[in-house]
């Protein structure tokens, strides 16, 4: 079944996950690695474990029953008990792990970690029957996988060296440089489109929508490489009509009408993660937006000759 | 649904459900009358007594004819496993049935007076004279125990546990010939051939026999429907609503025809297929077979000349659901529990290719979808037929049916099928035939039935080498002295040993498989099912007292297989390849069922499982399952053939975990077991749901008569029609490449709540929304709460 896998090269990256039979990724069946870091910093991000580029610990906090095992072998000094559970001080923290090996209710847990590019590819691999039935393939998303040009890269070439389709899912944030080099072995790009408001961009985002919305023309005319637009719908952030208009426009006439626009519905499952990284909740208060109004977006955008899905 | 059907599928809403306990008077009656008379005829004037004498009733909005019971949603009780204890009728009453003081009365007096030999009995007499099978029996190693000679293993049905039985046998039968020909051709058959006999040799007393009685059964069938037409004529001529006195009108014409002569359209078709169903029926494994083939001609012929619209066939196959799911059977207590209440496996073949190999999707496949999708009837089970080139449409739209939670159609593979039935020595032709009976079974109508299947606890057998051939239940002695596991050097010398007492214990099943396969022959010959045979009339022999042209009348089906392999591949592990404990401490560890033993346990739950896309423990389950194939393969059976092999736990992963101690997968003693066969254990698949399909695809499956996948997907992957065609890639996928069948759950709100509350057996539900994927269990309990509120809106 299996057919020989071939690579040279072999780049070591970081990576919070992997995820096989993942089907709003892209075309078909596909797998989709989820690369660490992230230079946004999005109010709704929806997994916050993948801004950090390092492993990092992930506490289970309802699992934790207090026992202080973790307090006693920590060398920093970094936990502490607070009520029935412990607490870790993150800026303390040196990431040694040891604290996982002795928590007895594995609460504690590491997410993230050090993989090859080779690795990577093995896993990818193992799913090509199911690539080759439905045509689907690889996703690298994030995080942001321009932080890691490198390992993206790599992971690519050796994937289409292996006759895998591949994809990346990006926010455009990067280097043209690094783009570039990541590009040059993706067959598909899932451009994420957040707000076209400047101001607002680098409100709700942290970073300038500028160098996106450009590498997003270059990927276009330049390396004439497809793309799909995946617009993320949060409630009053970027749910305005105005926005949508601006998206629309954007879309049909800076890059072209026959780009599939995906409309990502905000769910707010991502919420409990910062607990888990112990992170302090920065406040955003998402709703769900309602089938009404994903419709009616969904119809400004059909008005531009755009095709538009809900849901990836 | 239109308000006829909306109406019809309200009334199924009844509190409780009458027991119909006429069948089991007029059988009892005929048995007395008849005593001295050949058996077969006894029986054929059994179920012509029925059939000329049971109350019949036409139920408002009703469009075709024909029940089972006495009385509407009755439920039939069955006199020919054994009689009914006061305990038996206590529990019934104490579930969703009623019965009355007279019929209670009249039941105990029925019992009095039944006096025939039954099935428990005549398997009894043999197994409790022989001290091997005694015990075997006693171990429930073939499920479920028996507790003693003359009580089998519990009242009513479950007697014979979930083996089969009298009407449990899997059998296709020819409908083409009853829609086609009739009874009255079947007859005319029977006498020409009754006139031909010649006194010659030793089976022309028998073959007279047999015709006899055929002629017997087909008369009392067009009695049959005769007296529905002649009630449909009386309802008709008093009905005042023109629309329904028409359709009164219709089914009296169709029934004065058919199952007598051969249909002329579509109804009728239909009409004479339910008379046909209803016979082979009481059994609650009766399979329609092909309809969706041997219908069609009428479909066509009535649609080219606009004698019928597809609004009208939708109608009749709801109505088609509906009449099947008011078929009932009374079984014992013990296989309620077990089967989950009013459980009967109606399997309706449709899909696949036709016998020169093209595709045999027709609108009638699509129909029949529509039916199930839109009156959300559990019965009749739907199986699709799968092959290269079935085309994604029809596919999706089965998974839409899917999408509604009622958990069918199953998608069983066509290739890996036939080629089953090629490797038996059936021509390419017939194979391309085949249906499913029970569950999952393959066999070919009018060509081959199976007669007996013993559910075999691989597990148990795997628990009773762990202890030197002793049952650790009981201290008895039911296997071979295999040696102390202590004193294995190697993993090599502990597998060979665990094989041979499989094997050994395999064998023992296939004793016991005989033995009911000749004690059946005795009492169950069925002229009616026997007729719709190949070559009946001419061979002039009962079902049961042939050998069929493909035989697989003794089956024996495994359970806990995925459970040994997982074992198999700890002990390998942890003991000899790492050597990180002794057997000795493993041992221990079992037999205190892990109390004690914390750490050694994580270590075992930590070993390989299968359903990880992982060769090490793979190709442990794929040798298991060869052995046990190859095994079999060799033993003989009473019809001349040999034992073939299947896997489908149905519910008996959780009585054969009831039976098993702790097992080295890092199971406790008692708890349930893998389901279906390809299956990982519960919680232990951790990539998803292709590293199953790829582990499931090392085994090969060709040879197993039937294998069961079983797969949970959260509504959130079944959204959108792009959805769904992803998952028909993905069944695509893992048929070309060795799988057989696979079926999905769709996971509900309460399937959720029970994950919350024992989050490690349900460690594989994955919730799929885009941009965000999670293992549910692993979830905080707010978010978990929050996707509960959303499962319910099936929408994530």
């Amino acid at each position: 079944m299996n057919k020989r896998i071939y690579y040279l090269k072999n780049i070591k990256g970081f990576v919070f996950d992997i995820q096989h039979y993942s089907i709003h990724d892209g075309p078909g069946i596909r797998t989709t690695v989820f690369l660490s870091g992230c230079p946004l910093k999005c109010l709704w991000c929806q997994n916050p474990e993948s801004q950090e580029l390092y492993p990092q610990l992930f506490f289970r906090y309802d699992k934790c029953i207090g026992c202080g095992e973790c307090i006693s072998i920590c060398t920093q000094d970094a936990i502490k008990l607070n009520g029935n559970v412990v607490q870790t001080d993150r800026n303390l923290c040196k990431r040694c792990f040891k604290c996982i090996k002795v928590c007895p209710n594995e609460a504690r847990t590491v997410i993230g970690k050090e993989i090859t590019s080779g690795e990577v590819l093995e896993e990818v691999f193992s799913d090509k029957m199911f690539y080759h039935e439905s045509n689907g393939g690889v996703t690298l998303s994030g995080g942001e996988v321009l932080l890691q040009p490198e390992f993206s890269s790599a992971i690519l070439e050796l994937c289409k060296s292996n006759s895998i389709h591949t994809a990346i899912e990006t926010s455009g944030y990067g280097l043209w440089e690094s783009m570039k080099k990541v590009l040059t072995f993706t067959d598909l790009v899932l451009f994420d489109f957040k707000h076209f408001n400047d101001d607002k961009h680098k409100k709700l985002t942290g970073v300038s929508n500028k160098v996106l919305l450009e590498n997003a023309k270059k990927i276009w005319h330049d390396l004439k490489i497809p793309i799909i637009a995946r617009v993320p719908v949060i409630p009053s952030c970027n749910d305005s009509i105005l926005n949508i208009n601006q998206t629309a426009n954007f879309i049909s006439t800076e890059l072209d009408r026959s780009i599939k626009v995906h409309l990502l519905p905000y769910n707010s499952l991502g919420k409990a993660k910062y607990k888990n990284l112990e992170q302090p909740w920065n406040c955003f208060s998402g709703t769900v937006p309602s089938d009404e109004k994903m419709n009616e977006l969904r119809n400004i955008l059909e008005s531009y000759g755009l095709s538009v899905k809900i849901g990836g | 649904m239109n308000d006829r059907i909306k109406r019809m599928v309200d009334r199924l809403k009844v509190d409780k459900y009458p027991l119909c306990i006429e069948k089991f008077r007029i059988a009892t009656r005929t048995l007395a009358e008849t005593k001295g008379e050949p058996y077969i005829i006894r029986r054929a004037k059994m179920l012509s007594n029925v059939l000329n004498e049971i109350d019949i009733f036409i139920e408002e909005d009703e469009l075709f004819v024909g029940a089972g019971a006495s009385k509407p949603l009755g439920l039939e009780i069955d006199y020919e496993y054994g009689t009914w204890t006061q305990d038996e009728i206590d529990s019934l009453k104490q579930e969703q049935y009623s019965i009355t003081h007279e019929e209670e009365a009249q039941l105990h007096e029925l019992n009095a007076k039944f006096d025939d030999r039954n099935l428990v009995m005549a398997i009894g007499e043999v197994l409790y004279e022989n001290e091997h099978l005694r015990l075997f029996m006693k171990s429930g190693l073939i499920l479920p125990p028996w507790k003693g000679k003359k009580v089998g293993s519990g009242g009513g049905y479950a007697q014979s546990g979930l083996g089969l039985g009298p009407g449990f046998f899997l059998i296709g039968v020819d409908y083409e010939k009853m829609l086609n020909e009739g009874s009255l051709k079947i007859i005319s058959q029977a006498d020409e051939e009754l006139e031909k006999i010649k006194y010659s040799n030793g089976e022309s007393l028998e073959k007279q026999e047999f015709l006899r009685s055929v002629i017997i059964v087909h008369q009392a069938v067009i009695n049959f429907a005769s007296r529905y037409a002649q009630l449909a004529e009386t309802m008709a001529s008093i009905e005042k609503d023109e629309i329904r006195k028409k359709e009164l009108k219709r089914i009296a014409k169709a029934c004065r025809w058919v199952p007598a002569n051969p249909a002329r359209d579509f109804f009728e078709a239909l009409q004479s297929f339910w008379f046909t169903f209803l016979l082979v029926c009481p059994s609650p494994t009766s399979a329609a077979g092909r309809f969706d083939q041997y219908m069609y001609p009428f479909y066509r012929k009535d649609k080219d000349t606009r004698k019928i619209t597809d609004e009208e066939v939708l109608e009749l196959l709801e109505c088609l659901r509906i009449k099947d799911i008011k078929l009932n059977r009374v079984s014992g207590k013990a296989n309620r529990k077990k089967n989950a209440g009013m459980a009967k496996w109606h399997n309706w073949t449709i899909g696949g290719v036709k016998c020169d190999g093209k595709d045999a999707t027709n609108e009638l496949t699509y129909l029949l979808l529509e039916a199930a999708k839109e009156t959300k009837i559990p019965h009749h089970t739907l199986t699709l037929r799968v092959h290269d080139n079935t085309p994604i449409e029809l596919m999706q739209k089965a998974l839409e049916v899917v999408r509604t939670g009622l958990g069918m159609p199953a998608f069983v593979n066509d290739k890996s099928y036939i080629e089953f039935f090629l490797k038996n020595g059936m021509s390419l032709e017939d194979s391309r035939e085949y249906i499913m009976t029970g569950c999952l079974d393959g066999n070919i109508p009018a060509i081959s039935r199976t007669v007996s299947i013993g559910m075999f606890v691989v597990s148990l057998a795997f628990d009773i080498f762990m202890h030197n051939g002793i049952n650790p239940n009981n201290g008895e002695l039911v296997g071979l002295k295999t040696g102390y596991v202590e004193d294995m050097k190697t993993y090599h010398d502990f597998k060979s040993a665990f094989y041979k007492q499989l094997e050994y214990l395999l064998n023992l099943a296939g004793e016991k498989n005989n033995v009911e396969l000749l004690a059946q022959r005795q009492l169950f010959p069925d002229p009616f099912r026997s007729s719709l045979m190949k070559d009946a009339i001419k061979e002039g022999k009962d079902i049961l007292n042939r050998k069929m042209p493909f035989e697989n009348g003794s089956v024996l089906c495994m359970i806990g297989v995925i459970n040994v392999a997982d074992s198999l591949a700890a002990v390998k592990k942890l003991v000899f390849d790492d050597k990180k404990v002794s057997m000795k401490e493993l041992k221990a560890a079992l037999d205190a069922d892990w109390i004690g033993y914390k750490d050694l346990r994580k270590m075992c739950l930590d070993a390989p499982k299968y359903g990880n896309d992982d060769d090490y423990v793979d190709l442990i389950a794929a040798d298991l399952y060869r052995f046990i194939e190859k095994t079999l393969a060799k033993i003989d059976t009473a019809y001349g053939g040999k034992i073939i092999t299947t896997a489908i736990s149905i519910t008996s992963h959780q009585p054969g975990g009831a039976l098993t101690g702790a097992t080295p997968d890092g199971r406790r003693k008692g708890e349930i077991l893998a389901d279906g066969s390809m299956s990982p254990m519960h919680g232990m698949d951790k990539k998803g749901p292709t590293a199953i399909i790829k582990s499931a695809c090392k085994i090969n499956q060709d040879s197993y008569q039937a294998t069961l996948l079983n797969m949970k997907f959260h509504p959130s992957s079944l959204r959108t029609d792009e959805d769904l065609k992803k998952l028909s890639f993905l069944i695509k996928a893992y048929f070309k490449n060795g799988g057989k069948h696979v079926q999905f759950n769709v996971i509900d709100k309460k399937t959720l709540q029970e994950a919350q509350a024992a989050p490690e057996k349900y460690r594989d539900i994955v919730v799929r929304v885009a941009g965000y994927s999670a293992y549910f269990t692993v979830l905080d309990k707010e978010v978990q709460d929050e996707v509960i509120k959303r499962t319910e809106l099936s929408l994530v």
